[in-house]
């Protein structure tokens, strides 16, 4: 699937629309993250909690599981359990299905795009309704999230305005962001209302309560699942928390990592369907727990992944992210943190180049709010991807080649001695072009090599 | 000074081949500051770029090879962050399971410095008597930022040249686009990322760009020579070491 | 072997007590400081901020809520109508005077609900379903609004007492329904509320 990773990076680099959407978004939210961590008195402290509290989870994630599963039927909720995407797709539309459903409203999941539900709704002749505003916008333009907050960061006011005015009834008189959002509210406000089922991810399951948690700014959340008879829950088994006051914690890091607020606007906390005399609330809950290659990244050294709050940071901060944006990652998940999951989810061969586009300068990890070690991650695919055999075969000559020189020193020095002196036949101070080093010439000259190594003036001046 | 500090200075591939000044300088900025120097004949490459393609085996005889020859000094000095950061942080890392190497590896970590760092933070050292009059920005290379925590360091060393101002450079800690063979392996990317650099660069009002990482020094010159922008690009220990004024990458001797 | 045994079986069992370590993971953690001796004050300036921009009146005793609320509607919300939670202590006011709806209907009404708690650490404001509190009016409305009992504010998130019936639903309120989805820029009222009134009470 990503084997056209170079090609649609080039893409988007010859997009100079998208380079502007993306910079407005992720600029905006860098500026933002940084002041909100500013004014966190210990912010390096609470990153190393939140890892910490994510860390005791996945140690004891069964034990969590069982926990949550006993609360959240106790309190009426049906639990489904689902080892692959298909299942788990299997079991929302089974459920929709028995509840007669033509209609969905669902808010914004990264987990529901992961197992692909849009689709497999789709498949089933059930109409889907977008409720959070990213998720309208592409679902209007027939596209994929480009990020896994602002899933529509790679469209400007000025597409989404044209969107808007082909597909809305009654769009915007003027052109202004705010009008916008009108618009869509507009036009979103029915459609929500009036369906069957509710469909929502989950950001928190709470262990102790059987409590599943959602956060959103636009509380399209909670006018998706709360006035529907039915709401499903899709969430991965990595989602669970000991306690509220362990989701406390990470809830404040969410926020500000991913926003720069103090918390989201909307944070919700469902446990059980309606109950007898409720004045509203879905008849019924099902909460589908999601293992999707989750338990597999804990046993073969990907434990750490599952720490991952979904924040954005890792790609608002990534400067190859900046310069292609979401979609040319070809996942669900872009940036940083696709990168290391991609290769998880749709196997390596596919995504091979993931973990190799990246300049492992460490911003995702050191903005990272549960200290994931993104950099070591991508290295660990890099070396899986050399021992399948998965990278280009002048690459694995070249690199050995010269591994096998660097272990012979007086060679090295002479193949370094002869090197420069070979440079130099290309220009005495700048080399313009070269051969195998059009990767570097193409943009930038080489600074032409002084003309003798520093082991060889050395012991001449030693003398 | 009542005894004198025996270092060795493991002088990195590319600063043996391409700009062997940074080399003459550190020895320099590194004798000025007290110690004896001494450059092991056995050393090659640190195995940097063998752990970023994944050929970890590799990595792994080349880190043992590099252990070998210098574990016997006081104290390794790298003129690179990136290399220094190889010894300092993954060495420990890729043989964390080695019984034999493994302690070597941390041993040898602890006892390893990038440049700047050195010279600041265990010499306590500034340059004496050094002017260059010049409008400087320094960009913060990305393994010795994030991996070392160098930050102050060089702009404390650099106070003490007089004459010379400190511009600010916006985006100094973003990555510049080179990452190694990441630059020729997506060239696009790299270059979309180093074209921003070099806006800054030339938005600092800086005449002079400093860095403590040739890789990255090398890519951002070659970048700033291809716009035809006057800005120059040297090693920070070269200005340290009094070599300011001469040729910068790119110059003539 | 069914999906849970399988994904159980696969995650093995756990050694320790866990319930320890999770204890003891949430030893002094890191947050905001809040000066217990000003919450309101605190309260008070959160809800101010950018993010929450809500509104703030403080109204002495109940028996002066009907008039402040009627201010409030008088002077920002040009449509008539203001939906009432069927709570007896609310209801035992008097409402004369305002115009009430049963429901919700229209876009740019006005909802009253009454909060569990509130919090100084963020300004948010706890709201709890129950057969006297649906949830639906407070995402319909365009100006929501919220009395807050003095007595029920906290300093920190953590502070928030425990129900001591779990709801069908407890949801937090820091703000008002607001998208940055487009070009990154904030806009208030993308599905429900646009304007937020806290009323304090007491």
């Amino acid at each position: 699937m990503t084997a056209g990773f170079k090609a649609r990076a080039a893409e988007a680099l010859a997009d100079p629309v998208l380079k502007v959407a993306v910079e407005r978004t992720a600029g905006t939210a860098e500026t933002k993250r940084a002041a909100a961590v500013a004014a966190f008195e210990d912010f390096e402290a609470a990153r190393t909690r939140a890892a910490a509290i994510k860390d005791h989870v996945i140690a004891h994630l069964g034990h969590y599981l069982e926990q949550f599963e006993a609360n959240a039927i106790a309190a009426g909720a049906q639990v489904h359990w689902a080892e692959t995407a298909d299942a788990a797709c299997e079991i929302v539309l089974d459920i929709c299905r028995r509840a007669g459903a033509k209609s969905v409203a669902r808010s914004k999941s990264m987990l529901g795009e992961e197992i692909g539900l849009p689709h497999a709704l789709a498949e089933a002749g059930i109409e889907r309704v977008e409720t959070d505003l990213a998720e309208h916008i592409i679902q209007l333009a027939g596209e994929r999230p480009s990020h896994i907050v602002w899933p529509a960061m790679h469209k400007t006011r000025e597409q989404v305005s044209t969107l808007f005015r082909a597909r809305h009834a009654e769009p915007h008189a003027e052109e202004t962001i705010a009008a916008m959002a009108q618009s869509a509210r507009r036009h979103l406000r029915a459609a929500m209302l009036g369906a069957d089922v509710g469909i929502s991810g989950a950001n928190f399951l709470l262990a102790d309560s059987g409590a599943v948690c959602t956060v959103t700014n636009e509380g399209n959340a909670e006018l998706s699942v709360v006035p529907p008879r039915v709401h499903i829950v899709t969430a991965g088994i990595e989602k669970l928390v000991p306690s509220m006051d362990h989701a406390v914690h990470l809830l404040r890091m969410l926020a500000r990592s991913a926003t720069g607020a103090t918390l989201t606007q909307y944070t919700t906390f469902y446990t059980g369907p309606k109950r007898g005399a409720d004045l509203d609330g879905p008849e019924e809950m099902h909460i589908v727990l999601i293992d999707n290659g989750r338990t597999k990244m804990r046993d073969e050294g990907l434990a750490e992944m599952l720490r991952c709050i979904r924040c954005g940071a890792c790609m608002n901060h990534c400067v190859v992210f900046r310069q292609i944006g979401g979609h040319a990652y070809g996942g669900t998940y872009p940036g940083p943190m696709g990168a290391v999951l991609t290769p998880a989810l749709d196997g390596l061969a596919a995504s091979r180049d993931l973990p190799q586009a990246c300049t492992m300068n460490g911003k995702c990890q050191e903005v990272c709010p549960v200290r994931i070690p993104l950099p070591t991650l991508l290295r660990g695919w890099r070396e899986k991807s050399w021992r399948e055999g998965l990278e280009p075969a002048s690459t694995r000559g070249a690199v050995r080649l010269w591994a096998w020189a660097a272990r012979q020193p007086w060679l090295y020095r002479f193949g370094s001695r002869l090197a420069v002196r070979g440079m130099r036949l290309f220009g005495g101070k700048w080399i313009t072009s070269m051969p195998l080093a059009s990767g570097w010439t193409r943009h930038r000259d080489l600074p032409a090599p002084q003309g003798r190594t520093f082991m060889e003036q050395y012991r001449e001046r030693r003398r | 000074m009542t005894e004198r500090r025996q270092v060795a200075l493991f002088v990195t591939c590319l600063v043996d081949t391409m700009r062997p000044r940074i080399g003459f300088a550190s020895i320099a900025a590194l004798e000025a500051a007290g110690c004896e120097v001494v450059v092991p004949a056995a050393q090659t490459c640190c195995g940097q770029p063998a752990l970023n393609s994944g050929a970890r085996r590799d990595a792994e005889a080349l880190a043992r090879q590099t252990i070998a020859v210098l574990e016997k000094y006081a104290h390794v000095v790298v003129p690179s962050g990136s290399c220094a950061g190889t010894i300092r942080v993954h060495y420990p890392e890729i043989l964390a399971g080695d019984p034999e190497w493994g302690p070597r590896a941390e041993a040898l970590a602890g006892r390893t410095w990038e440049i700047l760092a050195f010279l600041d933070q265990v010499c306590g050292w500034r340059p004496e008597g050094v002017t260059l009059p010049v409008a400087a920005a320094y960009h913060d290379s990305c393994a010795g930022l994030r991996e070392l925590g160098i930050k102050a360091q060089p702009r404390r060393l650099l106070a003490a040249i007089e004459a010379l101002r400190l511009m600010p450079l916006a985006g100094e800690e973003t990555c510049c686009g080179f990452g190694g063979t990441f630059c020729v392996k997506y060239p696009a990317i790299s270059n979309a990322i180093t074209e921003e650099k070099a806006q800054a660069i030339e938005a600092s009002g800086a005449d002079l760009l400093l860095a403590g990482d040739l890789g990255c020094l090398m890519n951002m010159a070659g970048k700033l020579h291809r716009q035809g922008s006057p800005v120059r690009v040297m090693h920070t220990v070269e200005v340290l070491a009094g070599m300011g004024a001469g040729p910068a990458i790119g110059e003539a001797e | 072997m069914s999906a849970r045994e399988a994904i159980l079986r696969r995650l093995g069992g756990n050694a320790g007590d866990v319930a320890d370590e999770a204890r003891a993971l949430l030893r002094a953690p890191e947050r905001p400081p809040v000066d217990p001796a000003a919450l309101a004050e605190t309260f008070a300036e959160r809800l101010a901020a950018p993010s929450v921009a809500a509104s703030l009146e403080r109204v002495p005793v109940a028996q002066q809520l009907p008039a402040a609320v009627a201010r409030h509607l008088a002077q920002h919300v040009p449509m008539p109508g203001l939906y009432l939670p069927p709570d007896a202590w609310l209801q035992a006011l008097d409402w004369r005077g305002i115009a009430l709806d049963a429901a919700v209907t229209v876009d740019g009404g006005a909802a009253l609900a009454v909060a569990t708690a509130a919090v100084a650490e963020t300004g948010s404001l706890v709201l709890d379903t129950s057969p006297t509190a649906p949830m639906l009016p407070n995402f319909l409305a365009l100006h929501h609004l919220v009395v807050v009992r003095h007595e029920t504010l906290v300093a920190h998130l953590e502070d928030i007492p425990a129900p001591l019936e779990q709801p069908r639903a407890r949801y937090w309120i820091t703000g008002v329904s607001g998208t940055t989805d487009i070009e990154g820029q904030y806009v208030r009222g993308a599905h429900g509320p646009r304007f937020l009134h806290v009323l304090l009470l007491g």
